[in-house]
C-alpha cells in the first residue's frame, strides 16, 4: 500500500472508529488497517477519544427548548388557535369588503390589540383585516367557539 | 409519526429548517435534539467550563433560529450552527478573559466531571487521559481533531468552523493527531 493511498484512507479512520462508514467501506478500510501500523495506531487513538467524548448534560436539551419557546412566542401556540385566527381574519375581512346591507357587528374581543396596530394592510391575510397575531389565545378560542356555534363572527 | 408516514427522526435537516421557519415547534425541537450534543462539545472545548458552555449552546440556538430566514443552506444546518456556536464561545471567552485560566488553575468543572468516580468506571483511564491531553493542544489542532473524530465533519466543514481553509484544517488535524500520539507514548499526563 503506497503512502499516498494510505493518506487517503487515513482520513477515513475516524469514521471507521465511530461506525460512520457503510459496510463495504468499513470492510475495505479494515483490511488496510490490519496491514498498516500507522493507521492501526490512529484507529486506536480515535477509539480512545470517542470513548471519552463528553456528553451534553441531561437538562441541556430541555433548557434550550424552553429558551426557544420564550424567544419565539408564536412557537408552541396550538394549531387550532392559528386555524381559528385564520378563519377569524378571513371572516372579518369578507364581512368588511362585501359590505352587506345590514350592519355587521364586530365582536369586541377582536379589538384586543393596542391602538394603532389594529389595521395592517401588510400583515393581515386580507387588506384591512386585523392581524390575528395580535389577538390573544383567549380571544381566538372564544372566536372559534362562536364561529362554530354560528355566533357573531360566524354569521358572515 | 407524521402525516406522511415518516418519523420525525427520518426527516432531513433541510426540511426541518424549512418547517422551523414557519414556526413548527416539533421541527425546531428535533433540530435541538439532534445537534445540542455537538454544539455542547464544541463550546466546552473552547470555553472549558460546563456552565459557560451551556450558556453558549443556548445562545447559539437562539441566534440560529432567529436567523433561520436568512439561512441559505450553502452549508449544512449543523455546520452553520457549529460556526455560530464557535463565535458565541469566542465571545464568551472575550467577556470572561480569565475563564480558561481559572478552569485550568482550579481543575474546574470539566476535569472534575471527567474524574467523577462513577464515570471512571465507564470510561477507561486511557480514554480520559487521551481527552485530557487533547485539551493541551493548540486551539486549531484541538478543534480539528475533535470536530473530525467526535462529530465526523469533513475537513471543509472543519475549516469553515475554525476559520481556515480545508487544507489548513487537514494539516491541523494530522499535526494534532501526531502530537497526541507523541504525548500518549511519552507517558505525559496533562
Amino acid at each position: 500500500m503506497s503512502d499516498r493511498t494510505c493518506g487517503a484512507l487515513r482520513e477515513q479512520v475516524p469514521d471507521l472508529a465511530a461506525g460512520r462508514l457503510a459496510a463495504e467501506e468499513a470492510s475495505s478500510l479494515s483490511r488496510h488497517v490490519a496491514l498498516c501500523e500507522a493507521c492501526r495506531e490512529e484507529l486506536a487513538l480515535a477509539r480512545l477519544l470517542l470513548d471519552g467524548r463528553a456528553e451534553a448534560p441531561a437538562g441541556l436539551e430541555r433548557r434550550v427548548l424552553e429558551a426557544v419557546r420564550r424567544d419565539r412566542p408564536g412557537v408552541g401556540r396550538p394549531w387550532w388557535a392559528l386555524s381559528a385566527a385564520a378563519v377569524a381574519a378571513l371572516a372579518l375581512g369578507i364581512g368588511i369588503v362585501s359590505e352587506p346591507a345590514g350592519e355587521v357587528e364586530v365582536p369586541g374581543y377582536a379589538y384586543e390589540v393596542e391602538e394603532g396596530t389594529f389595521w395592517s394592510s401588510e400583515d393581515g391575510l386580507i387588506a384591512g383585516a386585523p392581524t390575528f397575531e395580535d389577538l390573544s389565545d383567549e380571544a381566538l378560542a372564544q372566536l372559534l367557539a362562536e364561529l362554530t356555534a354560528g355566533g357573531p363572527g360566524g354569521a358572515v | 409519526m407524521r402525516e406522511d408516514g415518516r418519523s420525525v427522526a427520518d426527516v432531513p435537516d433541510a426540511e426541518l429548517v424549512a418547517q422551523g421557519r414557519s414556526g413548527v415547534e416539533s421541527a425546531l425541537s428535533e433540530l435541538v435534539k439532534r445537534h445540542h450534543g455537538s454544539a455542547y462539545r464544541l463550546a466546552l472545548s473552547l470555553v472549558q467550563r460546563e456552565d459557560v458552555a451551556q450558556d453558549v449552546v443556548q445562545d447559539a440556538f437562539l441566534k440560529a433560529f432567529r436567523a433561520l430566514g436568512g439561512f441559505r443552506g450553502d452549508a449544512s444546518f449543523r455546520t452553520w450552527l457549529l460556526k455560530i456556536t464557535a463565535n458565541e464561545a469566542r465571545g464568551a471567552l472575550r467577556k470572561r478573559a480569565r475563564a480558561r485560566e481559572t478552569a485550568l488553575e482550579d481543575a474546574g468543572a470539566v476535569r472534575a466531571d471527567a474524574k467523577d468516580p462513577a464515570e471512571e468506571t465507564m470510561v477507561s483511564q486511557e480514554s480520559a487521559r487521551a481527552r485530557r491531553l487533547l485539551e493541551t493542544l493548540p486551539d486549531k489542532q484541538r478543534l480539528s481533531v475533535s470536530l473530525r473524530i467526535d462529530e465526523g465533519l469533513s475537513f471543509r466543514e472543519v475549516g469553515e468552523i475554525i476559520g481556515s481553509s480545508e487544507g489548513a484544517a487537514r494539516v491541523n488535524y494530522f499535526h494534532g493527531i501526531r502530537r497526541l500520539r507523541e504525548l500518549m507514548d511519552e507517558g505525559i499526563d496533562e
